[in-house]
C-alpha cells in the first residue's frame, strides 16, 4: 500500500536562505510519528511546508499526499485533503468568535451545511473531553487566551475536524503536568475515533506516553539524520542528539 | 508643595560670540531684479543660471505663503540681506581664511574634528564658502566634494550639475524654494562615483554671522550605483535681535543600491527662521538615512522628504526637536512610495519646555504602483511643563491595499513614579529627570555623529542642574 | 451649487494632501424644512429614529444622573442632514448610536458637551454610503467627564466617507477613548480625521485613538489623519493606526483550517463590523446589522 505522506528530496527556505536541504520522509496511514532535533534543525519549518505555508518557499523536491503531489497546492486545499498543522503559535483572531471559525472550516471541508445546534453539540462534547469552559466557544479566536487555552482550542480543532494526518508541532511545549495530560487525552481520543495518522514535533516523552510510536526521524541542520522505531525517543532523551548528528554526516 | 524642576534650555553660548561684519561687503536687501543680477555677476554665474534666478524671482513673486504651520509673521524678506560678498576667495589652506573666520570655526571645532574624524570639510561662512578640503586618498577615489559654484563651472560636472539643480525641490515646490532659487549663494556639490563607498564621513559647517542676513546655501548630492556616504551637516549663529534667514536647500540622488546617510544639527540662534527643504530621490535598492537633530531657531519649517522611486529602496529617518523658551519648531518628515516594494521608518521624538512649541508633522504616501511597500511611523513627546505645547500631525494617504502601514504616537510627561523610583535608589531629582529626558532622546542621540551626541547629553544634564525650585 | 468645506481639520497640514476639509455641494445633501425632534429614551427602551433624507434636528438632553438612548437608522437614497446636539450634563450617561444602511448624500454633525462626571458614548455603523460626510465635536468639559467612540465601517463600490471627529479636553481627568474598524474594499474613499485635543487646564486628562484599516481590494483610497494636540503638561495621549491587507498569518491558519481565501476576506470583514455592534448593547439592531453584512450565527 502507499504511503499517506511522501516527502522526497525537499528543499525550501525562505528569501535566500536554504532551511530544508532535501529532506526525505514517508508516512503510512495509521502511523504514529515523533519528529526530534535539536533547535533550529527545521522541525517547525518542516511542518508548516507541510502544510503549505507561504512564508517558506519550496526549490525542489515533493510531497505527495494519497499519491498526489500536494506541492504547489494552497493551505485551504490540503486542509480539505485531510491535512491538519497544530501551530506552535496560534495566531489570535479578532471579532470572530472560537465557535463561528470552527463552524466555517468544517463546513469547507466537509462541503456540508451542519445546523447551528447539532455543531454547538459536537463542539460542547468535544470541549468536556477537553476540560475547556464552553464560554470559550463564543469568545475570539486565540484572543488573549493563555498559551495553554491556546493549545487546547488546537485540539479541539483537530477533534472536529477529523483530519487524515494531523502534524502537532511542539504541542506540549509550554504546558504544565496537568494540561499536557488533558492535551494527550484529546490526541488519544483522535485517534480512537478516526485511527488518524500522527505527526509529533516534541522535546519530551510527556505527550508520547499513551501513543503506540511507529517510527522516530531526528532532523538535524534541515535534513533527517536518523530514523528508527520508537525506542529512538528514549535513547535521545537520555544520550543526546550529538552521535546521531555526527553519526550522520 | 514642592516646585517642578525645570529644564534649562541649551546653553548656547558657545555658539554666540561674533565677528562685526563690515556692511559695504552687503549686497543690498529683499529680493529685486537687480539685486539678483548683482548676485549673479558677483558668482560670474552661467547664462543658464542667472535666467533660473530671475524666474525663480518671478515665481516668488507670485506664490502665496503656506497657509498651515507657525507663524513667519516676524520675518521680513524685504529686509534681510541676501548676499554678503567674503573677503577673500575659497581656499583649501586653512592658513589662508581670514583670522576672524578662522578663529569662529576653531571655536566650534571644525579643523579639529577634521583632522580626527573627517574624510572632508567645507566651512560656510555668510553667503560663502571659506574653506573646502578632501583628504588625498579620498579624491583619489575619484570622490568629488567642493562647492557648488566652481564645480559648475568644471566642464567636467557642469552638464551633471544642470541636469540635477532644483529638479528635485523646484522653484514652485513653495515660496521658500522660489526664494531659495532667486539668491541661493554657497554651499556644497558631492559625487560619489559607482562603487565607491567612504568609510569616513564628510561635512559641511554653515555659519550665518551677519546681523539681519539670510543664508541660502544648496547641497548638491549624487551617488552612483553601489555607493557609501554619510554626509553631516552642522549650522549655528549667533544671537541677534534681528530676524535671520536660513532657506537652505538640499538635493539628494541615491542611485541604484547606494546608501546615503545625511546627519543634521540645527543649532540655529533664537532669531532665526528656519525654512530648510530637503528631498531624497531614491533608486532600486538605494536607501536614504536621515539624522536629524534640531535644537535651535526661533521657528522652523522642515520635513526632508524621501521619494522612493525604484524597487526596493528604503528610507529611515530619525529625528529629534527640542523646542525651549521662544521657540516654534515644526519638524517631521514626509515618504512617498513610489515603486513596489519599498519601506519606510520613521522614528521621532519631541520635547517641549518654558513656552516652546514643538510639532511633528509628516506624510506617507504610498501610490497604486508602491505594491508591497511597507511603513512604520513611531513619535513620542514629552512636555516638561504646563505652560509649552506639543502638536502630532501625521497623515497616512493609502492608494494600493498591497501595502503594511503601521503608526504609533504617543505623548505625556515625566511620571512621579520614575522620579520617585529613581530617587529611592539615591539619585536627586535633577539627576533623576536629566536621566529621564536622556532616556527619552536616547535611541536618537545615538543615531547622531558621536561629538554631537555627546554634546546633547551633556547639555541636557548640565541645564537640568540647579533649576529645583 | 455652493461649494462649502466641511469636517474641517483642527489645525491645517500640507496642502497637496488634501485632507484639511471636504470640499461639497451642500445642495447635494438634505434640503427643506428643517424637522426638530428631541429624543428621550432610556438605556431601557431607547428612541429609535428612521431617517431617509430632509434636514433634521436632534437634542439628546440628559439632566443632571440621567441616562438616555438613542439609536438612528439613516438609509435611502435620498440626501440628508442630520444635526444632533447631545447634552450631558453633571452625572449622566448618553448613548448614541448611529447606524447607516447603504444611505445617499448624509452630512452627520455631531455635537457633544459632557458635563462632570458625564459619559457620552458614540457607536456608529457606516454600512455603505454614497456620499457621507460625518463630523463629531466631542467636548468634555466637566471633570472626570468621559467620551468613547466606536467607529466602524465596510465601503465598496464608489462609496465615500469622510470623518473628522474631535475629542476637546478641558476638563480636568476627562477621558477619550476613540476605536475605529474599518474595511475598504473596490475603488471605496475613506478619510478619517480623529483629533485629541488638551486644552491647556485638563489636567490628568487621558486620551486614546486607534484605527485599524483593512484593505480588500487595489483601487481603495484610505487616508488616516489622527492629531494629538496638547497645551498641558499632566496628561497621557497615544494613537495608533495600521492599514493594509489581511495579516498574512492569519490568512495561512485560516487556510490550514480549510477555508479558501475569499471566504477568509468574508469573515474578517464581517469580524471588524461585529465588534462594533457589539458595542450598541441593543438586540434587536445587532441583529438588524447582522442581517445587513450577512453572516453571523444565525438562531434557529
Amino acid at each position: 500500500m502507499s504511503q499517506l505522506l511522501e516527502i522526497k528530496g525537499l528543499r525550501a527556505g525562505v528569501e535566500e536562505k536554504e532551511l530544508l536541504h532535501g529532506v526525505n520522509l514517508s508516512v503510512g496511514a495509521g502511523e504514529t510519528h515523533v519528529l526530534m532535533g535539536p533547535n533550529g534543525a527545521g522541525k517547525s519549518t518542516l511542518g508548516s511546508v507541510i502544510m503549505g505555508s507561504p512564508e517558506y518557499e519550496v526549490t525542489s523536491g515533493s510531497i505527495f499526499f494519497e499519491g498526489e503531489d500536494i506541492t504547489e497546492e494552497s493551505a485551504d486545499k490540503r486542509a480539505k485533503r485531510g491535512l491538519f498543522l497544530s501551530f506552535q503559535n496560534p495566531v489570535e483572531i479578532s471579532g470572530i468568535s472560537l465557535s463561528e471559525f470552527l463552524r466555517n472550516a468544517l463546513e469547507q471541508i466537509t462541503g456540508k451545511h451542519m445546523k447551528l445546534w447539532d455543531f454547538k453539540k459536537k463542539l460542547k462534547a468535544a470541549m468536556e473531553i477537553l476540560g475547556m469552559d464552553s464560554a470559550y466557544a463564543d469568545r475570539d479566536l486565540n484572543a488573549g487566551f493563555s498559551g495553554g487555552e491556546k493549545k487546547k482550542a488546537e485540539i479541539l480543532q483537530l477533534l472536529i475536524l477529523e483530519p487524515k494526518l494531523a502534524i502537532l508541532d511542539e504541542t506540549d511545549s509550554g504546558l504544565d503536568v496537568d494540561a499536557v495530560k488533558t492535551v494527550s487525552a484529546g490526541i488519544e481520543e483522535y485517534r480512537k475515533r478516526t485511527g488518524g495518522t500522527l505527526i509529533v514535533i516534541t522535546h519530551n516523552t510527556k505527550i508520547l506516553e499513551a501513543l503506540n510510536v511507529d517510527k522516530t526521524h531526528i532532523l538535524a541542520a534541515g535534513k533527517v539524520v536518523t530514523e528508527g522505531d520508537g525506542t529512538l525517543v528514549e535513547d535521545v532523551l537520555e544520550n543526546g542528539f550529538e552521535r546521531y548528528i555526527n553519526g550522520g554526516k | 508643595m514642592k516646585e517642578k524642576t525645570q529644564v534649562e534650555d541649551i546653553d548656547r553660548s558657545l555658539y554666540d560670540f561674533r565677528y562685526e561684519e563690515d556692511e559695504s561687503n552687503y549686497l543690498g536687501s529683499g529680493i529685486t531684479a537687480e539685486i539678483i543680477r548683482e548676485i549673479s555677476e558677483e558668482k560670474n554665474d552661467t547664462e543658464w543660471m542667472r535666467e533660473f534666478r530671475l524666474r525663480s524671482m518671478e515665481i516668488y513673486n507670485r506664490t502665496p505663503m503656506v497657509e498651515w504651520g507657525p507663524s513667519i509673521e516676524g520675518l521680513d524678506v524685504d529686509n534681510i540681506v541676501t548676499y554678503i560678498r567674503t573677503k577673500s576667495r575659497m581656499s583649501n589652506d586653512w592658513e589662508e581664511v581670514p583670522e576672524d573666520v578662522k578663529d569662529t570655526f576653531e571655536k566650534l571645532g571644525i579643523p579639529q574634528a577634521e583632522r580626527e574624524s573627517l574624510a572632508g570639510v567645507g566651512a560656510q561662512y555668510d553667503s560663502e564658502l571659506v574653506y573646502h578640503n578632501v583628504r588625498k586618498e579620498v579624491a583619489e577615489s575619484g570622490v568629488v566634494y567642493t562647492d557648488l559654484e566652481s564645480a559648475m563651472h568644471d566642464e567636467r560636472y557642469a552638464e551633471m550639475i544642470r541636469s540635477h539643480f532644483m529638479k528635485l525641490v523646484p522653484p514652485t515646490d513653495h515660496k521658500f524654494a522660489a526664494l531659495h532659487g532667486a539668491v541661493w549663494s554657497g554651499g556644497s556639490f558631492v559625487y560619489v562615483p559607482r562603487g565607491v563607498k567612504l568609510e569616513i564621513p564628510l561635512q559641511s559647517y554653515f555659519r550665518l554671522n551677519a546681523r539681519g542676513a539670510g543664508q541660502f546655501e544648496h547641497t548638491l548630492i549624487i551617488l552612483e550605483e553601489d555607493s557609501y556616504l554619510h554626509f553631516i551637516e552642522g549650522c549655528s549663529a549667533p544671537k541677534y535681535y534681528e530676524a535671520g534667514l536660513h532657506a537652505g536647500c538640499v538635493e539628494l540622488y541615491v542611485g541604484k543600491n547606494a546608501t546615503l546617510r545625511y546627519s543634521t544639527i540645527e543649532n540655529w540662534s533664537k532669531n532665526m527662521y528656519n525654512l530648510n527643504t530637503k528631498r531624497a530621490l531614491v533608486d532600486e535598492g538605494g536607501k536614504i538615512e536621515w539624522v536629524s537633530g534640531s535644537f535651535g531657531s526661533h521657528v522652523s519649517y522642515l520635513y526632508p522628504m524621501s521619494i522612493l522611486n525604484g524597487r526596493g529602496a528604503r528610507a529611515e529617518f530619525t529625528g529629534i526637536t527640542f523646542a525651549g523658551e521662544g521657540q516654534n519648531l515644526d519638524t517631521g518628515a514626509k515618504i512617498v512610495h513610489n515603486a513596489p516594494d519599498t519601506s519606510s521608518y520613521m522614528n521621532t521624538k519631541s520635547i517641549s519646555k518654558s513656552g516652546g512649541i514643538s510639532t511633528f508633522r509628516s506624510a506617507v504616501t504610498v501610490n497604486e504602483k508602491a505594491v508591497g511597500s511597507k511603513s512604520a511611523v513611531s513619535c513620542e513627546s514629552l512636555m516638561l511643563d504646563r505652560i509649552s505645547r506639543s502638536d502630532t500631525i501625521p497623515v497616512m494617504d493609502i492608494r494600493t491595499d498591497k501595502a503594511d502601514v503601521g503608526h504609533e504616537a504617543r505623548i505625556g510627561r515625566i511620571s512621579d513614579e520614575t522620579v520617585f523610583y529613581l530617587m529611592s535608589r539615591g539619585l536627586s531629582e535633577e539627576e533623576a529627570k536629566a536621566m529621564i529626558v536622556r532616556g527619552f532622546a536616547d535611541n536618537v542621540s545615538k543615531e547622531l555623529p558621536l561629538e554631537y551626541a555627546v554634546e546633547m547629553n551633556n547639555l541636557i544634564g548640565l541645564e537640568m542642574k540647579g533649576s529645583i525650585g | 451649487m455652493e461649494k462649502v468645506i466641511l469636517n474641517k481639520l483642527p489645525v491645517a497640514t500640507f496642502g497637496w494632501l488634501n485632507v484639511n476639509g471636504a470640499e461639497r455641494d451642500i445642495e447635494s445633501f438634505g434640503t427643506g424644512e428643517e424637522v426638530f425632534t428631541e429624543l428621550t429614551g432610556t438605556a431601557g427602551s431607547p428612541a429609535e429614529a428612521e431617517i431617509s433624507g430632509g434636514r433634521q434636528r436632534f437634542l439628546i438632553n440628559a439632566k443632571n444622573g440621567a441616562e438616555k438612548k438613542a439609536i438612528i437608522y439613516i438609509s435611502g437614497d435620498e440626501g440628508a442632514t442630520l444635526d444632533i446636539e447631545v447634552k450631558a450634563q453633571a452625572g449622566s450617561r448618553v448613548k448614541l448610536v448611529e447606524v447607516f444602511e447603504h444611505s445617499g448624500a448624509v452630512l452627520n454633525e455631531v455635537k457633544a458637551d459632557i458635563g462632570e462626571g458625564a459619559g457620552f458614548e458614540l457607536v456608529q455603523l457606516y454600512i455603505g454610503g454614497k456620499d457621507i460626510v460625518s463630523g463629531t465635536d466631542a467636548k468634555l468639559t466637566g471633570r472626570n467627564a468621559e467620551f468613547t467612540a466606536d467607529i466602524g465601517y465596510l465601503l465598496e463600490g464608489k462609496e465615500k466617507l469622510d470623518i473628522n471627529l474631535v475629542a476637546d479636553h478641558r476638563g480636568k481627568k476627562s477621558s477619550s477613548e476613540i476605536n475605529v474598524r474599518g474595511v475598504l474594499g473596490d475603488e471605496a474613499e475613506k478619510v478619517f480625521r480623529g483629533t485629541i485635543d488638551f486644552k491647556n487646564g485638563a489636567v490628568g486628562a487621558k486620551g486614546a485613538e486607534n484605527e485599524e484599516v483593512l484593505l480588500m481590494d487595489e483601487k481603495v483610497r484610505n487616508k488616516t489623519v489622527p492629531l494629538i494636540l496638547c497645551a498641558e503638561e499632566d496628561v497621557e495621549g497615544s494613537h495608533g493606526a495600521s492599514i493594509g491587507r489581511i495579516d498574512e498569518g492569519q490568512v495561512f491558519y485560516m487556510e490550514s483550517r480549510g477555508i479558501p481565501r475569499e471566504k477568509i476576506y468574508e469573515l474578517m470583514a464581517r469580524a471588524k463590523i461585529a465588534q462594533v455592534a457589539a458595542k450598541i448593547g441593543h438586540e434587536a439592531t445587532e441583529q438588524r446589522i447582522a442581517g445587513l453584512i450577512g453572516g453571523g450565527e444565525e438562531s434557529e
